[in-house]
């Protein structure tokens, strides 16, 4: 049993990886494309904060402890606050590029988008695109 | 940059078919990732029992060393305080990207009705929200400052604290609406509070050079331990990187909210 309980946290890691990386796949919408991305990064602070995990340990926070006391590992604790700034500026910068795809195409639509060096697939406006240039 | 034009049925049978392709895809993968990680999360160490070398060694100086009780800070700010250097460039970078990409020939005019949506109904803030937020803003920023503060004591610390601080700003969007927001915050104001914070963090590193010690090496007294001013140089880093995740957050915030703008007439959408 405890074996079990030993693997959650990786087991955990990977759903999250998939479900993530299932919303990407099955995204009809950039902003949510977006979020699916945080999901897959989350995946990683749970890798991370697992491995640094040590049963009845304190937090690495000695002003109430004294030093010494068994804590956890700050050094992935780091990581991870490395990895969440990061996430929350790269959420911003594709929600940015989102912002400006909507403006010239006026479509936030991943599936809708052509597959970049592919031939154009017909549209009902006879080649033309919104933004008014042929395809 | 092309698209579909989705409302057809063809593009929307297209949609479909591509849809279908990527879900079968999608499994193959799924299946190939599960058959990878199984060996992997059994290699895994045994999770919350097995020996944490670096993490003892970190617990260890940093009291003792370093004078400081939270060891995140420690490390952060100090025995990878490169590393760090280079996540708040990373954030520089990354904001201003984001600024490039939305900041158009716009302009500063704050009269201009932002937050209205075409064909929606544009409601001035009720007073309660408006309360709630006037009295919660300052209450959350005196929460970011004080986070960033004690980040050599208690958990916190410089991006904690800033992003605490920038979130405190929406709540005066909330509670003033964009105008009065605008009027309040200048968004060169907090270009120059997120350039100034990452150039601290690097000039306190050629500080240390100058001293004759090896890039970003303390050269302050570490002070006292369970002193908010101990730590020695990490405060001034600290400092570097409360007002350049503060700016740069704000400064996104900002960007974004400039876009919900209503364009006039001579004003260029594609900007």
């Amino acid at each position: 049993m405890s074996d079990v309980f030993s693997l959650l946290p990786w087991i955990g890691a990977v759903w999250l990886f998939g479900i993530g990386l299932y919303g990407i796949v099955s995204s009809r919408h950039f902003v949510h494309l977006t979020g699916c991305l945080a999901a897959i990064q989350s995946s990683s602070y749970l890798v991370l904060l697992g491995i640094g995990y040590r049963y009845g340990a304190v937090a690495p926070i000695f002003y109430d402890k004294r030093p010494g006391t068994q804590a956890v590992d700050p050094v992935v604790q780091a990581l991870v606050l490395t990895d969440v700034v990061i996430g929350a500026t790269v959420s911003a910068l594709l929600l940015a590029l989102v912002l400006q795809l909507h403006k010239r195409n006026g479509i936030v639509d991943p599936q809708a988008m052509r597959p970049m060096g592919k031939s154009a697939v017909p549209t009902a406006g006879g080649g033309r695109q919104p933004n008014g240039h042929t395809a | 940059m092309s698209a579909l034009d989705v409302s057809s049925h063809k593009a929307q049978a297209t949609i479909g078919r591509r849809g279908i392709i990527l879900r079968v895809a999608f499994v193959i993968l799924a299946v190939g990732l599960a058959v990878v990680a199984w060996p992997v999360v059994h290699a895994m160490p045994q999770f919350g029992s097995h020996p944490l070398p670096y993490g003892d060694r970190v617990n260890a100086i940093g009291p003792a060393e370093r004078h400081i009780t939270n060891m995140v800070s420690a490390i952060n700010f100090d025995i990878r305080g490169i590393d760090t250097l280079g996540e708040e460039f990373m954030l520089l970078c990354a904001v201003t990207g984001g600024t490039v990409l939305l900041r158009g020939g716009r302009g500063e005019d704050r009269a201009a009705s932002p937050g209205h949506v075409k064909g929606r109904a544009n409601h001035r803030p009720p007073d309660s929200l408006r309360l709630l937020c006037r009295v919660l803003a300052p209450l959350t920023m005196l929460f970011g400052l004080y986070l960033a503060i004690n980040a050599m004591l208690t958990p916190g610390g410089g991006f904690q604290g800033g992003v605490v601080i920038a979130s405190a700003l929406l709540l005066i969007y909330l509670a003033e609406g964009y105008a009065g927001w605008r009027d309040a915050l200048g968004s060169e104001f907090f270009d120059a509070i997120e350039g100034l914070g990452a150039a601290l963090y690097a000039l306190c590193g050629f500080v240390s050079m100058g001293l004759g010690l090896p890039y970003l090496a303390a050269f302050l007294p570490f002070g006292t331990l369970k002193n908010t001013f101990s730590g020695g140089s990490m405060l001034i880093v600290n400092l570097g990187v409360t007002l350049a995740v503060a700016g740069g957050f704000a400064t996104l915030l900002i960007e974004f909210m400039e876009e919900t703008r209503t364009l006039k007439p001579g004003d260029d959408p594609d900007e």
